[in-house]
């Protein structure tokens, strides 16, 4: 096996009386790419945050590069660590970004935090480089920007700290189809350039052939099904898996038959 | 006679430098589902909303939105509140968004007829309780609030809402893109099952070509306010005739396709601040030629459908065949 950038083992999260992530183990191979499958409340984003470092965890391990990252990061020098080893990258480019804060700026804070001292202006255009925006965005505010260009900012700034692992929470649900395209295809050259590793949330089995080299598939907190992207698409074994691919549209699907066989998982 | 006719439409906004609806032409019969495509932009909503009499404040218009027969264009407010009311009906994306929280499913669901058709409280209840049934809701539900609702049966509530009024026109904006894979499945059959039943011809948009391409009879591909392809929805996947159409297949993560780069369309859509000369889809198009740049092409019927494309004669642009 390669050696792992990520490992997590038997992650468990309750709110209320329901557990929301229910003893949940993977790992992400040094720039790999796992992608993380399920609808809405299989506790997909819930893994997601507790990875980062945005939620805890009741129980289980999050280990970063070596480092186990239990509880909650001690002092400034800490959590700057914890931020550099793990970026995220949200669905909605517009909640992420500050709407008064220029592209270059927003880098630079990232850049002024985490590297001190260093010349940030050749750095920003690097980085503005790396994402396929022109010089010209630096001074552009986020509004001046459309979403996938938008998009390409936020990836830039969770770049900039060189992580070793990013996880992109539906990074590319909002954008339309002509725009995905650009932005997939992006963090597919930035992966084989800068060697980062990517857990990929999304509900779109489509994206994940895209870009996973592996997946996991969640229903209810738990994982149901893990393996090769090629292999769980090609043959899955659980039938939860079968009903997320049969719902795929496509002429000729028969609705009926999924919400039949929906029912049947209960 | 079809239940939406528009034809010609065009609308232009105050301070544009062109029409956001530039030349929209689309018929839907009574029981047909048709399909309207397009990525943010497009003017794919703005149409739908044409159909119910919604127009941007301060917009210019031209041509004809008929429902019915009627034009809705030439209406005054009363009569289109009527049309809304009785004849045309919308089902939205979220369905949180389109419920009061504080009321009961109940008074949804009968507020409308009993406002505007004075109906009784008895007999707007039959009608909900039968309507519950259809979507295949138990009556409980009339007395139950939105949260005690999960968001694929919500949007069921809303479907059977915008069908009290037998309408013969149904406007679908998105009603999946909120649910998830599996629930959608469950609302598309319920569409189908629907106006299989009630006669209902629906409008369905969506910026998802295969689900289009798996619900409707006939798909129209919009682009930057012109309808660039129409035709049924096989032709369309299997041999896409204008470039766009073709572009859109290519750009779009596949499940049942081999792992490959994505054939991205390049640049954006273009913005409302610049005039076009020519297509639309040409500064994005591999196959644009100064023909292309200087006049903008015409929309030509071709085998089953329609498409606005200089070349589309001698183009063969690959299309998707789906195995199984």
């Amino acid at each position: 096996m390669a050696e792992s950038v990520l490992a997590v083992s038997g992650l468990r999260k309750t709110y209320g009386a329901a557990p929301a992530v229910d003893d949940v183990s993977f790992t992400l191979a040094r720039g790999g790419s796992l992608g993380i499958v399920g609808e809405s409340g299989s506790g997909k984003t819930t893994t997601a945050r507790i990875i980062v470092g945005l939620e805890r965890a009741d129980a289980g391990t999050v280990t970063v590069g070596g480092h186990e990252r239990s509880g909650r990061p001690v002092g400034r020098a800490a959590r700057l660590r914890w931020a550099r080893e793990v970026q995220m990258v949200f669905q909605d480019p517009f909640l992420s970004l500050d709407p008064r804060i220029s592209v270059g700026d927003a880098l630079a804070e990232t850049l002024r935090l985490h590297f001190p001292g260093t010349d940030h202006g050749a750095r920003t255009g690097e980085l503005l480089d790396q994402v396929g925006l022109g010089g010209r965005a630096v001074t552009a505010l986020p509004h001046e920007l459309s979403g996938g260009q938008r998009q390409r900012v936020t990836i830039a700034r969770a770049l900039a700290v060189r992580p070793a692992v990013l996880v992109l929470d539906e990074a590319v649900a909002a954008l339309d189809v002509s725009v995905q395209a650009q932005i997939l295809n992006l963090l597919g050259d930035l992966r084989a350039e800068l060697g980062v590793g990517y857990v990929f949330i999304t509900h779109d089995l489509g994206v994940v052939r895209t870009v996973a080299d592996d997946v996991v598939v969640m229903r209810q907190g738990r994982i149901v099904e893990a393996g090769p992207t090629d292999r769980v698409l090609a043959a899955p074994e659980h039938p939860y898996t079968r009903l997320l691919l049969e719902s795929v549209p496509r002429p000729g699907r028969d609705p009926r038959r999924i919400a039949g066989a929906r029912r049947a998982l209960g | 006679m079809n239940t939406l006719e528009i034809e010609d439409l065009r609308l232009t906004l105050p301070g544009t430098a062109r029409p956001v609806l530039d030349g929209v032409t689309l018929a839907v019969g009574a029981g047909e589902t048709v399909a309207l495509v397009g990525e943010s932009g497009s003017g794919k909503t703005l149409t739908s909303r044409a159909a119910l009499g919604f127009l941007p404040r301060g917009a210019e218009v031209e041509g004809a939105v008929r429902v019915a027969g009627q034009d809705l264009l030439a209406m005054g407010a009363r009569e289109l509140r009527g049309v809304r009311a009785l004849t045309v009906s919308m089902v939205f994306q979220d369905p949180r968004t389109a419920l009061n929280p504080l009321r009961r499913i109940g008074d949804f669901l009968t507020e409308s007829l009993r406002t505007n058709l004075r109906w009784s409280a008895r007999r707007a209840g039959d009608r909900a309780r039968e309507l519950l049934d259809a979507v295949g809701l138990d009556e409980r539900v009339l007395r139950q609030y939105p949260h005690e609702l999960s968001g694929g049966m919500l949007q069921r509530v809303t479907i059977a809402a915008a069908l009290m009024s037998d309408p013969a026109l149904l406007l679908a904006d998105e009603p999946t893109t909120a649910l998830d894979v599996s629930t959608q499945a469950e609302i598309v059959a319920l569409l189908a099952d629907l106006r299989a039943r009630f006669g209902t011809a629906l409008l369905f948009v969506t910026h998802d070509l295969h689900l289009a391409a798996a619900i409707s009879d006939r798909v129209c591909v919009m682009y930057a306010g012109r309808i660039v392809e129409a035709g049924p929805a096989g032709a369309l996947f299997g041999t896409p005739r204008h470039p766009y159409t073709a572009a859109l297949l290519a750009s779009t993560p596949q499940v049942d396709q081999p792992r490959r780069r994505l054939d991205a369309i390049s640049g954006q859509p273009p913005d409302l601040r610049t005039a076009l000369a020519g297509c639309p889809f040409a500064d994005r198009c591999r196959h644009a030629t100064d023909l292309c740049r200087a006049e903008a092409p015409v929309s030509t019927a071709v085998d089953g459908g329609t498409v606005a494309c200089h070349h589309h004669t001698r183009l063969t642009l690959e299309g998707i065949t789906h195995h199984g």
